[in-house]
């Protein structure tokens, strides 16, 4: 499968940094390497293939059902904004009011220092079992290695997630985590693991599935999460899911432990009232989410169910680096609908593993390099055609083409970018800046070009130039060039020049173009 | 210690924005925090719960009465099968439970251990409010109130009062702001934002589902397979 191989050269799926190996450099993302091998992977492109054009129009379908998207999306935009530009104020406030409700409050300022957190709290409470809902950060920072490293048992309880930890793959997909396995996997690994006839439905995987986790539900002494939104006013913790593993993990087991991104907080409880709306209609294209649980503290006297404890732990991670850009900042605002996941045009070839990260697509390729390096990162932002759909989806109005271009000039000023790709970039720059320049250098290429023409296009270009026909044909430069046809007033050339057309603001051969379809 | 460690880097990395910022000339005043959406109104709020309920593959009945939603819940329980049930302590359902029980049905109540919860048919639950745009239940937890019983169980039964669904997430908020004993709505409410919150509450949209097995949907992926929703007229 495409999971075993595409990845960094390193641990698969883990960012830079999450690894145990702190002191060495962050192995580089092969992003190039990985997306060849993605391309020639038949299954992941079946897989990719079947799932997002639904993906895509569950989405436009539930956002055209409103009106008022394009103002919930402004809203979504200026209230992360505001936040952002307030951390300090709404995480002393979210951590008074966590305190209040009777939670504990942890901060970690780094992968390390949250790994060893929720080792110690777990070894400190006699914790032997773990169950888990779907949480990137816990991904992020490389959490049940660490915790099967101390000896704690963990199980993952989305069922996707639980299916990639059998399998010892990582996610590949914010909110589709398997994407890229199919059915028929599931049946030989439930056949191989859990001794399960090779069933064949999907309900019949999920029955098993379901009969499984159940006993480790009923057994684990902790529950692990992730946190979509924490609201400062009232220390409220949010998570979004459809399967209710999330509710079960936290209502089961004696201790709950939360785990997030310092810059998921939110001012106030009702500005779920645009979050919640935004984030299911983008993420699945529901109106809402099956289950949205909104916890305020542990289990209070008298009830029956409910954790004991709840323990927040806030992350940075790289975050304040994030943050401190005021160039980049925005990508904080993100709330992993995946959307621009599913309308990027490279990740539709390219899969989640290729980004070699735990966070992916267009998305990923901005908070990869921001949060913990470009160097190791680099060539990320170029995994993107630039064709804007994922800024035109996202659904905080994050300016995911701007935040590409802007990583680009960066790996350029610092000197990341191939020495050849450099350098013609550079010619490229000479020449253009002067129209005396220019006219030589048409002249110039009209003749070297002569010998690769054929039948009208160029099919394979010499270094340094060859990458740009690997793939595709180049039109050769047309006999004369349109300054000197804009000279001489529009008129129609001489000589049999197909890609001109006769003179006018409206050529014929267009105008007959227009009609005709 | 690392408290301090990470609100320092946040102070550092605002400060050095700003100071970016002004260097560039882009930086504006202190963003304001933006109003949000007024509440929706609608004129028939259980008729829109009704089709969008249906929508999420719940079963959605509107009921004239307690005695009314007692029999459609006794006719959906019998038609899967089911015969043992956990039930809230809640005054919504009492009505409902009791007319249950006295069709046959073996009820347990709050004190139930956890594996006659894991093992019963059905759980009975009220719902402190409903939200139309989404038809999402709003499931408070507290004494009376298990979190598990809306979960383990494969059938989840809701009784619902219609009076208690609003348009959408806005007017929901916005009727929780009103607070105090009654306004909001809620079991074990009490004064001031943070405490006015039970333990948990959980929004709950149609039956438990994934489709992470080969992109197929299937219903009941941890939580129930299946939920009926009892919209009663007159409590």
């Amino acid at each position: 499968m495409s999971g075993a191989q595409a990845a960094t050269t390193g641990h698969a799926g883990h960012p830079p940094g999450a690894g145990a190996g702190q002191q060495a450099p962050p192995p580089r993302i092969d992003m190039r390497g990985n997306l060849a091998r993605a391309l020639h992977d038949p299954a992941l492109q079946t897989a990719l293939g079947r799932a997002l054009p639904g993906f895509r129009r569950m989405r436009a379908d539930a956002v055209a059902e409103m009106p008022e998207w394009e103002a919930l999306r402004r809203l979504a935009a200026q209230i992360k904004d505001h936040a952002l530009a307030h951390l300090d104020r709404y995480l002393e406030q979210l951590a008074a009011a966590v305190a209040a409700a009777s939670g504990q409050v942890h901060w970690a300022d780094d992968a390390a220092a949250a790994r060893r957190l929720i080792v110690d709290l777990a070894q400190a409470r006699g914790v032997r079992r773990v169950v888990k809902s779907k949480s990137m950060v816990t991904e992020e920072i490389g959490l049940n290695g660490a915790l099967e490293a101390a000896g704690v048992r963990v199980v993952e309880t989305d069922l996707g997630e639980y299916v990639l930890q059998l399998a010892g793959e990582p996610p590949s997909h914010l909110i589709a985590p398997m994407l890229h396995k199919p059915l028929e996997a599931v049946t030989d690994l439930f056949a191989a693991r859990l001794g399960a006839p090779r069933y064949t439905r999907a309900e019949d995987l999920n029955r098993v599935a379901r009969a499984t986790l159940r006993g480790e539900f009923l057994a684990a002494e902790m529950g692990i999460t992730g946190v979509n939104f924490a609201v400062a006013e009232t220390g409220t913790l949010v998570l979004v899911e459809n399967e209710g593993n999330a509710r079960l993990v936290t209502a089961r087991p004696r201790i709950h432990v939360a785990v997030m991104g310092i810059e998921k907080v939110l001012p106030r409880l009702a500005d779920l009232g645009v979050f919640l709306r935004l984030l299911a209609r983008s993420a699945t294209g529901q109106r809402a989410s099956v289950y949205v649980s909104l916890l305020t503290g542990p289990r209070r006297p008298g009830e029956p169910d409910g954790p004991e404890e709840l323990h927040l732990v806030l992350v940075d991670n790289g975050r304040t680096r994030l943050l401190a850009d005021g160039d980049l900042r925005e990508a904080l605002r993100c709330i992993r609908c995946g959307a621009c996941l599913n309308v990027c045009p490279v990740f539709a070839r390219a899969g989640g593993h290729a980004y070699g990260s735990v966070y992916a697509g267009p998305i990923g390729a901005v908070l990869t390099p921001a949060l913990w390096g470009l160097a190791p990162a680099h060539e990320l932002p170029f995994a993107s055609t630039l064709c804007g759909a994922c800024g035109e989806v996202c659904p905080v109005r994050i300016d995911l083409p701007r935040l590409l271009l802007e990583l680009r000039a960066r790996a350029v000023r610092a000197g990341l970018v191939d020495r050849p790709e450099r350098l013609l970039a550079r010619l490229w720059t000479f020449v253009m800046r002067s129209p005396t320049r220019l006219q030589l250098a048409g002249r110039v290429a009209r003749v070297l070009q002569r010998p690769l023409v054929r039948h009208g296009r160029i099919d394979r270009l010499p270094p340094p130039l060859a990458g740009w026909t690997a793939h595709r044909s180049a039109p050769p430069l047309a006999a004369v060039p349109f300054r000197a046809r804009w000279r001489r007033g529009h008129e129609p050339p001489e000589g049999g020049d197909r890609d001109m057309p006769a003179a006018g603001p409206f050529p014929a051969r267009w105008r007959r173009g227009r009609r005709s379809t | 210690m690392s408290r301090d460690t990470v609100l320092g880097r946040v102070r550092a990395a605002l400060a050095a924005a700003r100071t970016q910022g002004a260097a560039h000339g882009t930086s504006a005043a202190p963003m304001e925090l933006p109003a949000l959406p007024a509440a929706g109104t609608l004129a028939d709020p259980v008729g829109l719960f009704v089709e969008r309920g249906r929508a999420v593959a719940a079963t959605v009945e509107v009921c004239a009465s307690a005695d009314d939603a007692a029999a459609q819940a006794a006719a959906w329980l019998a038609a899967r099968g089911a015969r043992r049930l956990v039930a809230w302590d809640d005054p919504a359902i009492w009505a409902v439970a009791a007319q249950l029980a006295a069709r046959g049905f073996e009820i347990a109540g709050p004190g139930a251990p956890v594996d006659v919860v894991a093992q019963a048919d059905a759980g009975l639950t009220g719902a402190a409010w409903g939200i139309a745009e989404s038809a999402s239940l709003v499931l408070p937890a507290d004494p009376r109130r298990p979190r598990l019983f809306s979960l383990l169980p494969p059938l989840h039964v809701a009784v619902l009062r219609a009076d208690r669904i609003v348009a959408d997430l806005p007017a929901w908020f916005a009727r929780l702001a009103e607070g105090g004993p009654g306004g909001a709505g809620l079991p074990g409410a009490g004064a001031g934002a943070g405490t006015a919150l039970p333990s948990a509450l959980a929004l709950v949209t149609g039956p438990s589902r994934s489709a992470d097995i080969g992109l197929v949907p299937v219903q009941g992926a941890h939580g129930p397979v299946d939920v009926a929703v009892l919209v009663v007229m007159r409590p």
